[in-house]
């Protein structure tokens, strides 16, 4: 379609303000969309064609301004700079205008070519802002196309408009901002100095200058290691003695005061307010949702709101599921004839996979309930009405969005951290988020607390296991902050936007995209996962045990008892040999070794093998427990892992409360120890803290196991 | 006085940061400067961060970074009752 001429246009523009929604649009891609800043923390390309051209869009992390703060924001001035698109897209939240200006006034600055996508221009309407784009756009010196990314409204426009501005075919003279006299002499004389440099070339001479006065440190590093840099420091230093003795202030605040004053001029000339403080319907949602008494009491309320949808919507369609998988496996089995291939697929594929499917809805119900909490706007409040608890334990309100995210799963939820500032809180937020408990370690609780709870309280237990996951979390942070990683806490900035209806459409492809992964994994590594057990839990065959299972199986026939006697006998005979023959396997071998270590825990060596493979993925315990006791069925016929783990004798209650600790807290699955690494950079400390996590495991579950075994 | 020295409900005007280093610019870069009017909206149930209200935001930040804004109290916004030319003085 396209011909070859391809365009290269970046988002950018303060945080929540949009952008990846139109990216979203734009793109036909879906990304992840929130309410709340910082949701965007890496950068995203997609592709478009648009009347013979191809047209490249980049999703870049929001930012305040071009002096970045936080690791992410670091990304979107670096791409911006650096990586030069055809054509910036700023773009703006239409309500919030005067504070988002102030990034357009520093793009003005950089003189690249760049257009204004006035955005969220349904709100603007609806408040009744009137916006004189005509006016603002001589002013910005760019192109203002108003657009709703929500409503895919103006998006043509835009296309066509960033065309013209990479052919250069626009008629709007680029404007500039003036500072105040004494800023624009030493700006000057600066940027004199610096355009002599053939070296620095590729950026212009008074930006550069307003930088050094601005005191940014990258440009600092950049131009210090040349010659010209001693004269220049020496402007430097007069410019701040000129600020502090005309001002008494400096030339940074100089600069930023005279960028708003021009921002405020703007405004007072082309928008139009309507009159009157009126109150929002946010203002009124906050006023109960953050009030004094009530903020915490909803705020708990929420989470547990949550879990209990997770839970009591989910059973029906599990239940249903089972149903499902449970005639599968009746309808299949007669139609293989090969003894192997037949367990294979019943106690291997049917018993490990289906086993996890299940939980599907249970899993997507989740995310739609987590969806929700982040597209509402509610999660920047829940920072809000948290923080002091964070606090007290040496984190950041901001931490805890991350620790909600990493409810659904930890990797998205680890790189989240990067929205935070300081690195040892990072490093601590990271450490703690594996302690929540995530999506995959849901099946882990429902298929335990259905197996040996009442269906009211099993909801109960479950929210109980995931505030323990909250406290051990908050409980390390504190130490870890106390010893190792000592350091001033992160500044608390933030802001609380206003409620916005989830888009149905962003909901349901998060599910979407949520379900597909979940399918992929249990068609992938959980099927593969499984195929291993299965095999290793059948050989090698004790050729021992079958001739004992002929001889004694003869026995019985020949002996003279009533036929339903012989069946019964037969029946046991069958489950000691196939248990002796599972004890006799790779991983019942494997698992008596690790049986001391676990028993004190009540965990017998069949718990232990499916922890282990359970540190692939978490679902994967679950696959491990349906393949093994499959195995072990005496009759081979599909029964619910739920009963025969309830009628198992080395699985109680207290064994069930105790596993599930055990897998809440031990050691993160090997994709998000990769993660780890990866934001942390190096091994050492995240092979520490599996140590220490499997420690904390160990002695948690011992603690609950003997207390529930004394209360039971 | 200090940001943080402000009970709920009462509006006051930014006259200088004392904020330094990064804090400082998040601050500016979020429009609190010399001459910003804002209200304080609320304070968290906790007693900690507390909810302030400009140009339209509302921004939460914690009393330790209230800290560093020195402002005076005003009766009433620029423009809401009296008129530009009523400014108070700075203190
Ligand atoms: N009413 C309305 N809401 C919008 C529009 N565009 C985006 N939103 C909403 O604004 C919020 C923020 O959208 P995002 O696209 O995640 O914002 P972002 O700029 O990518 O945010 P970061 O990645 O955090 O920097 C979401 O709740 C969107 O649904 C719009 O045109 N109209
Ligand atoms: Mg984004």
């Amino acid at each position: 379609m396209s011909d070859g001429k391809e365009i290269c246009i970046a988002l950018a523009g303060n945080p929540n303000c949009g952008k990846t929604s139109l990216f979203n649009a734009l793109t036909g891609a879906h990304q992840k969309v929130g309410n709340f800043s910082g949701v965007t923390v890496e950068k995203h390309e997609g592709y478009l064609d648009y009347k013979g051209y191809r047209i490249r869009v980049v999703d870049l992390p929001g930012i305040y301004s071009l002096t970045p703060y936080s690791p992410e924001e670091i990304v979107t001035r670096e791409y911006l700079i650096k990586e030069t698109p055809d054509v910036v897209v700023n773009v703006l939240e239409g309500p919030n205008l005067e504070r988002n200006l102030l990034l357009t006034t520093q793009l003005m600055e950089l003189e690249v070519d760049f257009l204004v996508a006035l955005n969220m221009i349904d709100e603007v309407e609806e408040k009744g802002i009137v916006v004189e784009i005509k006016q603002l756009q001589k002013l910005l010196g760019c192109h203002i196309i108003p657009t709703s990314a929500k409503k895919s409204r103006g998006l043509d426009s835009l296309l066509d408009h960033i065309i013209r501005v990479s052919r250069k075919d626009i008629e709007i003279s680029k404007n500039k901002l003036f500072f105040r006299p004494e800023v624009e002499a030493s700006v000057d004389k600066i940027a004199a100095m610096l355009t002599h440099q053939k070296e620095l070339g590729g950026y212009n001479a008074r930006w550069l200058a307003i930088k050094l006065l601005e005191n940014d440190r990258e440009v600092y590093h950049e131009v210090q290691c040349y010659p010209v840099w001693v004269k220049i420091e020496l402007v430097l230093q007069e410019a701040l003695r000129e600020a502090e003795r005309m001002y008494d202030s400096e030339p940074e605040m100089l600069i930023t005061e005279d960028r708003h004053a021009f921002i405020r001029g703007a405004m007072q000339e082309c928008v139009r307010q309507p009159g009157g403080v009126k109150t929002s319907a946010s203002d009124y949602i906050d006023m109960v949702v953050l009030n004094r008494v009530l903020g915490l009491p909803i705020f708990l309320l929420v989470v547990w709101a949550i879990f209990q949808m997770t839970f009591t919507l989910g059973s029906p369609l599990m239940s249903a599921l089972e149903f499902l998988f449970g005639a599968l496996a009746t309808a299949i089995a007669p139609l293989l004839p090969n003894e192997t291939l037949r367990s294979v697929v019943i106690d291997g594929i049917i018993a490990g996979v289906g086993g996890v499917l299940v939980f599907l809805p249970n899993i997507v119900l989740l995310f739609i309930g987590l969806s929700f909490l982040e597209a509402s706007g509610y999660m920047a409040r829940a920072a809000f009405v948290i923080d002091r608890v964070m606090h007290r334990f040496g984190l950041h309100g901001k931490s805890f969005i991350p620790m909600i995210t990493g409810f659904g799963c930890s990797i998205p939820a680890i790189m989240a951290t990067r929205t935070l500032k300081s690195r040892t809180d990072r490093l601590v937020t990271i450490m703690i988020i594996p302690f929540m408990s995530c999506g995959a370690k849901l099946p882990v609780y429902v298929l335990l607390t259905g197996a040996f709870f009442a269906p009211d309280v099993a909801a109960n237990v479950m929210f109980g296991i995931y505030l323990l996951g909250i406290v051990i979390g908050l409980w390390t942070a504190w130490i870890l902050k106390s010893t190792v990683l000592k350091s001033d806490s992160e500044p608390f900035v933030m802001e609380l936007p206003p409620y916005r209806w989830p888009t149905f459409t962003s909901v349901f492809f998060q599910a979407k995209v949520k379900s597909l992964m979940y399918l992929k994994k249990a068609g992938t590594l959980i099927l593969s996962a499984v195929i291993i057990i299965w095999a290793v839990s059948n050989y090698p065959h004790n050729v021992a045990l079958e001739k004992e299972l002929s001889a004694e199986s003869a026995q019985i026939a020949r002996s003279g008892v009533a036929a339903a006697e012989k069946m019964k006998l037969q029946n046991r005979l069958e489950l000691r040999i196939k248990s002796e023959q599972l004890e006799y396997s790779l991983a019942g071998r494997a698992g008596k070794v690790l049986e001391p270590l676990i028993r004190p825990l009540g965990f017998d060596w069949r718990i232990g093998i499916a922890l282990v493979t359970g540190l692939t993925a978490k679902e994967v315990v679950v696959s491990t427990l349906g393949t093994i006791y499959s195995i072990g069925q005496s009759n081979g016929a599909p029964v619910e892992l739920k009963s025969i783990l309830r009628q198992d004798p080395s699985f109680s209650q207290a064994t069930a409360l105790s596993l599930m600790v055990f897998v809440l807290l031990y050691i993160p699955c090997v994709a998000a120890l990769g993660v780890m690494k990866k934001e942390v950079g190096r091994w050492r400390p995240v092979l520490l803290y599996s140590l220490y996590s499997l420690s904390v495991a160990w002695i948690v579950s011992f603690i609950v196991y003997r207390v529930a075994l004394l209360m039971v | 006085m200090r940001l943080s020295e402000l009970n709920v409900g009462e509006k006051a005007e930014v006259t200088a940061l004392k904020a330094v280093g990064a804090i400082r610019r998040r601050i500016m870069d979020m429009g609190l400067i010399k001459g910003t009017q804002f209200k304080v909206v609320r304070v968290a149930p906790l007693g900690d961060p507390i909810e302030i209200s400009f140009k339209g935001l509302y921004l939460a930040m914690r009393k330790n970074e209230a800290e560093g804004i020195v402002v005076c109290k005003v009766d009433a916004f620029n423009g809401e009752e009296f008129s530009q030319a009523d400014q108070q003085p700075i203190e």
